[in-house]
Formats: C-alpha cells, sequence, structure tokens
C-alpha cells in the first residue's frame, strides 16, 4: 500500500522545521554574510572596489576626503573583497537579518582623510594609506608625503646634483 | 585529429583554421553552409547553437558560429560564416538542422544579421524596441537605452495581457496552447521576457575575466554553478591555464551535489503537479540535506561563489569530506524509500505513461539535451562524451528509456540521483592532494573555446573568445533553450490537463508560476490555468 509507505516515512521522520525566529536559523560555520569593514584598519587604497561583481562598494572623492561606502542591498555575500584586502580590514561575518525600513541603514561608510602634497598642494591619497606605506617600506616620510609628480623631480634634482650635470 | 574526424572535415571542404583538442575550426563560405549542416547532422552531430559576433575590429565582418558536437568522438565542429558588413546576409540551416531555429532569431536580432530562406520572426527583443537597433553590435554601448517605439496592434487577439507579465513573478513566460475540446492542437510559445543582456554586460568595460563567474552563477537560480564553471573552463581552455586537480575534483563534487539539488527539487514539483503534496513534502524535506552539506561546502546554499579562473576558493578538509559521506549516505536511504512510495502510487503511474511522448527522431532533429533526450532513447551525456574536470575518472551508468513519455523523464532524473551520490563517493575517496588554484596566469587576447557541461537539464554551452581584460564575446546556451522547443512536438495530441506535467517534465529553468493562456478553437474562448513550478 502506498499510503502506508508514506505514513510510515512521515512518522519515522517527525517534525523537521524549525521555530524560527524562536529558535537559532540553521547556519554551517561556513555560511557568508553581510561584511564589516574595520575603519581602524582600512587604508582607502579601493582594491575591494575592483573586484566587487555587483558594485556594492564604492570609493567617492570628494576633494576633501575619501569615502568608502559598502551598500549592502547590492551585496551578493561573494566575499571577494575581504579576500583582496591588503590590509585584512574587511571580515564576512555570519549576519543576514538585514532588512531594514530605511535606504540609509543598509549602508556603512569608513570616511578617510585625505593628505596633500607638501610641495604642490595636490591630492595625494588618504592618510591611512599614508601611513601604512610609510610603515611597510622603506620609504622616507619627506618622499611619502610628495604626490608623484613632486616626488620625480625631487627624486631628479637630487639624482642630478650627485652626479653633477644640469646643476644651474 | 581522428581519421573518422579527418574524414568529415574533408568532406566538409572549407578551410580549417584551427585545430585544438576537442574543437575544429572550419571556415566556409557562405554558400555551402547549407550543405555543410547537412552533411554534419547526418554524420550522428548534435548541433550545440550558434553564435554571432561583431568581429569587424578584428577582421572586418560579421561572424557566424555554428558549433556541432560529434559526441562518438568528443569533437566540437565550428563552422565559421563570414559576413560582410555592407551587406548582412546569409543562408539560413534551420531546413537542415530544425534546432538552429532559435539561436539564428536571436542573432537577427541582437546582431542584425539576416537568414535567407526562412521564417523570421521577433524573438529575444521585446516589442517595443526600436528597428534597426542592435545591441550585440560593437558600436551599442552596454548601457545604452533607446526610446521605446509605441506599436499599434501587437497582439491579434484583442485582450489585456495577465500572467505572464505579472509584476510578482521574476521569470515569466507564456504559452498559448490551442485545444479542441479537451485536445491540445498546437502551442504558441512566447518567452525572453527576462532577457538581461548577460552576454552584452560581460563584454563591457563594467567587467573583468574575474568578475563574470559571479555574474554567469546568477544566470540560473537552480544550477548557477554549472555556468560559472562552464565559463571558467571555456577561459582556461582559451588560455591554456592548467587548473591544478584537486581543484577539478572539488569542481565536480559540488555540480554532483548542485545536480542532487536540483533533481529533488523536480522530482518534488512533479509530485506537486500530479497532486501529491506529501511526495512534494518530503522530497524538499531530503533536498534540504543537499542544501546544507553545500552551504558546508562552499559558504552558500545557492551562488555558492567559490569558483574563480585557475581554480575554486575553498579546499575541502576532513571534517568536510566526513559531512559529505554522511549526508550523501543519509540522502541515498531517505531517497530509496521515497522513490520507493512515489513510484508505486497507481496514480502517479497512469498521469505520466504515454503523456507528452517525444520521439527519438523529434528528439534528434531538435538536438535536444539532458534527461529530456536520454528519456527519448538519445545516449547523450556530456559527462562521457567529452569527459571534462574529473569525470574521466570516476565510472557510472547514464539511465536511458526509449519511451519518451513523461514517466520516463522521472525515472531517468530518479535514477540520476542514486548515480550522482555514487559518483560523489569515488570523486571523496580519489581526491588528489596539493594546491586549490593557480594564482598566476595570463590571458592572451583573440582566442576561442567551447565549453560544455552537464547540467541538471542537460548540456550547457558557452563559448568564449577572449579580449583585453575580459572577454570579448562570451555566449551563453542554457539547456532549456534547447528543450524548450520540443515541448511543441510533446503537446500535440495530448489531453490539456497533461499538458502543466509536459511542460514541467523538460524541467524548464524558466518561473515559479506559470500561466497558460488556453484558447478553444471552437468557441474562442480565453482562460487561464495555473502550472506550478520551481526556477
Amino acid at each position: 500500500m502506498s499510503i502506508a509507505k508514506i505514513l510510515e516515512i512521515a512518522l519515522k521522520t517527525g517534525r523537521v522545521t524549525r521555530k524560527y525566529p524562536y529558535e537559532p536559523p540553521l547556519l554551517t560555520s561556513e555560511f557568508r554574510g553581510a561584511v564589516r569593514i574595520d575603519p581602524s584598519k582600512c587604508w582607502g587604497c579601493g582594491a575591494c572596489v575592483k573586484i566587487c561583481p555587483p558594485n556594492a562598494l564604492a570609493l567617492r572623492n570628494s576633494g576633501k576626503e575619501a569615502t568608502l561606502e559598502y551598500f549592502v542591498g547590492r551585496c551578493i555575500f561573494c566575499g571577494m573583497c575581504a579576500e583582496v584586502c591588503p590590509a585584512k580590514a574587511i571580515e564576512v561575518t555570519k549576519e543576514f537579518e538585514l532588512s531594514s525600513t530605511s535606504l540609509e541603514n543598509l549602508k556603512s561608510r569608513v570616511i578617510h582623510r585625505l593628505t596633500r602634497c607638501s610641495s604642490c598642494g595636490s591630492l595625494v591619497w588618504t592618510e591611512a594609506e599614508l601611513k601604512s606605506v610609510v610603515k611597510s617600506s622603506p620609504i622616507a616620510e619627506e618622499y611619502a608625503v610628495l604626490c608623484p609628480k613632486c616626488r620625480k623631480s625631487k627624486f631628479a634634482r637630487a639624482a642630478s646634483i650627485r652626479i653633477g650635470v644640469g646643476s644651474e | 585529429m581522428k581519421d573518422e574526424v579527418r574524414t568529415i572535415v574533408e568532406k566538409i571542404g572549407g578551410v580549417v583554421e584551427e585545430v585544438k583538442k576537442s574543437e575544429i575550426y572550419v571556415r566556409i563560405p557562405q554558400q555551402t553552409v547549407r550543405t555543410a549542416a547537412r552533411l554534419l547532422y547526418d554524420s550522428e552531430a548534435y548541433f550545440k547553437t550558434c553564435v554571432g559576433v561583431d568581429e569587424r575590429e578584428v577582421n572586418g565582418f560579421y561572424t557566424i558560429y555554428h558549433i556541432f558536437g560529434l559526441d562518438s568522438q568528443g569533437v566540437d565542429i565550428v563552422l565559421k560564416v563570414l559576413v560582410p558588413e555592407e551587406d548582412p546576409q546569409t543562408s539560413s540551416i534551420v531546413s537542415e538542422v530544425p534546432a538552429a531555429d532559435w539561436c539564428e532569431l536571436e542573432i537577427q536580432d541582437l546582431l542584425g544579421i539576416k537568414f535567407g530562406g526562412r521564417l523570421t520572426k521577433r524573438l529575444v527583443l521585446p516589442e517595443d524596441w526600436p528597428d534597426g537597433v542592435y545591441p550585440l553590435r560593437k558600436e551599442f554601448r552596454y548601457d545604452e537605452k533607446p526610446s521605446r517605439v509605441i506599436r499599434e496592434e501587437l497582439h491579434e487577439e484583442a485582450g489585456i495581457p495577465v500572467g505572464p507579465y505579472h509584476p510578482a513573478l521574476h521569470e515569466p513566460e507564456y504559452f498559448e496552447l490551442y485545444v479542441e475540446g479537451e485536445k491540445v492542437v498546437d502551442v504558441a510559445y512566447r518567452g525572453f521576457h527576462v532577457h538581461r543582456g548577460i552576454e552584452k554586460l560581460a563584454e563591457s568595460p563594467r567587467f573583468t575575466y574575474k568578475q563574470v563567474p559571479f555574474l554567469a552563477e546568477r544566470i540560473c537560480g537552480i544550477c548557477g554553478f554549472v555556468h560559472s564553471t562552464c565559463y571558467i573552463m571555456a577561459v582556461e581552455k582559451a588560455a591554456d591555464i592548467e587548473t591544478p586537480e584537486r581543484a577539478e575534483f572539488i569542481r565536480s563534487i559540488v555540480l554532483e551535489v548542485e545536480r542532487l539539488h536540483s533533481h529533488l527539487l523536480w522530482i518534488g514539483v512533479a509530485a506537486h503537479l500530479l497532486g501529491y503534496d506529501a511526495g512534494f513534502m518530503h522530497a524538499w524535506r531530503i533536498r534540504e540535506h543537499v542544501m546544507v552539506l553545500a552551504e558546508y561546502l562552499t559558504g552558500s546554499r545557492k551562488t555558492y561563489g567559490i569558483n574563480v579562473i585557475g581554480g575554486v576558493r575553498k579546499d575541502l578538509n576532513v571534517d568536510k569530506i566526513d559531512k559529505t559521506m554522511k549526508t550523501i549516505a543519509q540522502v541515498r536511504e531517505e531517497f530509496k524509500k521515497l522513490a520507493d512510495a512515489l513510484l508505486s502510487i497507481p496514480q502517479i503511474k497512469s498521469r505520466a505513461v504515454g503523456t507528452g511522448v517525444l520521439t527519438k527522431s523529434e528528439a534528434r532533429a531538435l538536438s535536444v539535451v539532458g534527461p529530456v533526450a536520454r528519456a527519448s532513447g538519445l545516449y547523450r551525456d556530456v559527462r562521457k562524451d567529452y569527459p571534462y574536470l574529473a569525470y574521466g575518472r570516476v565510472s557510472f551508468r547514464v539511465p536511458l528509456y526509449t519511451e519518451g513519455d513523461n514517466l520516463a523523464r522521472l525515472l531517468v532524473r530518479v535514477e540520476e540521483v542514486f548515480e550522482s551520490i555514487e559518483i560523489v563517493k569515488q570523486l571523496v575517496d580519489l581526491l588528489p592532494g596539493g594546491s586549490v588554484v593557480v594564482e598566476e596566469y595570463d590571458i592572451p587576447p583573440g582566442r576561442k573555446a567551447v565549453a560544455a557541461i552537464e547540467a541538471p537539464r542537460g548540456e550547457d554551452v558557452h563559448f568564449v573568445i577572449t579580449g583585453l581584460g575580459r572577454p570579448y564575446r562570451w555566449r551563453v546556451r542554457a539547456p532549456t533553450y534547447q528543450n524548450i522547443p520540443a515541448l511543441r512536438a510533446m503537446l500535440r495530441g495530448t489531453p490539456l490537463a497533461d499538458a502543466p506535467l509536459t511542460i514541467a517534465s523538460i524541467d524548464p529553468c524558466f518561473s515559479c508560476t506559470d500561466r497558460v493562456l488556453v484558447v478553444d478553437i471552437e468557441t474562442g474562448r480565453k482562460s487561464f490555468i495555473k502550472l506550478v513550478r520551481g526556477g
């Protein structure tokens, strides 16, 4: 009897649904949810923005500050940003209960102060990136605070003085 | 090149442009394309798809690639036809190869190449799209929005379109069944309501090679991993990137896990359509184990997101292997009982036996794929015919039925569930060590490759021409694209009550709730009936 067969399965299985949200959700240890950006670690380099497939991350430059914005409404939870982040500032959380009545709640921002070239005053990049570069590579700070153009000309001048050509 | 293949290629004539391990590109003049297609179709080649490419920047022509799969030899023969820019016309091969119907119309819509010697109509573009604007031409920007053209009298029959255009349905499509009393006499299909221009998007500056897998994964909500793997395989083939063996095994394991979930989903839906909701719920309960396993292996229940060019992002460890073995053993045991119960119900048998029959010759002419082909007596399985990834290393059976009815398609899928479980077991046993991804690779522009994967619904084909930083052209042919035209043959002459099950029996990948417009030929009365399936 076919009905007896399915009854047997049903009786043996019992109830399988959970009383979510009154019980914890069924998540495995590998689950990927929304990402969180640690503002104290982020440099504002933009590597995450470049890799993000749905453009959930954006970097805007107002001239005074650079803003890294994460819009969870576009996020596909692939976690590629965390993988490419050189500062290890992005963490993939297990958060998935993300709905909200306001669009603003779906956005989070990291605001970076920008530095200017000490010689010509044009924009270099974020202070945080400058600090991390000085910390991690053998570059003198007087060079690091220059924009690439001024840095080049300063280097050329110094080199020419040393080898004694083109000096006025 | 094997001798058998060489003979066929020599008979076709034309210039052999490129010979690769599993692909041969032959350039032929427009005048002989029809005879060449006939010859290939008679030499047991199946038609995979055709691709239109705007290659004017490269060689000054529009190019059409007709991809034929010589299943018995595991080789794709690609006919390349050049179409001049000033006179974009070529001859159609539909009279020889009926399966080429849709892709020719698609090329005509998107690239503006006219096909002589066949009936033409608009297939992909919406009715309000202006004439003479062809989105796949390179001068058309990916984010361009041409102004709408309001056309009067779009439909011959007056009426307010309700149902298929319903805003709440995310994958709508539209069938018109013409009935005499209770018998279906003809079927008209109108699809592509959700054409998203993904192929155009992937070749736009908005995307890079590394990002496209995530886009590809979103082509389908059920078998997304198939698409991302297939895209990556095509790119890796084109650029000769050697993927680590371990990555290939992991991809194969995840592909089979995906097949398990897809088949269990379909079996549940089929039970539901037959009015057997207890079976539906139990099939989906069993499927839930597979979903949890998928999340544990990849990080997500669906759209796994672990595929990158050169390998995978997540490795397997002892715990994951252990969980995989436990889950598939449990699924096997529970599914066996359920399949037993399901197939012993006399009402299910009587609803499925002899309904929606697709004969072998019709199946052959339309080059149908997957369980639909295997239920109609065609021995076709990409995993066997063109062994890819780790499938050459495992042994499994390909279920084959000759009846071609709904029951045969149900049985093929039921048996494939057990075969998939066996494949996963073997793959886990054979899993080699080593790394799972190569970081360093180079993708030179101008290379071509065809990749195919056996998706749960049949053969999925991706064709890639590499460009700078992103694909120059990326063509996707999902299995349902090949199978929907077969519905016409299946539905003709069947009672109306069997139509929902028959439409669902090809496991179409388009909609959660379908609606069918029924037109009674004698009275002209119209009514909607509801179809349900997952999509």
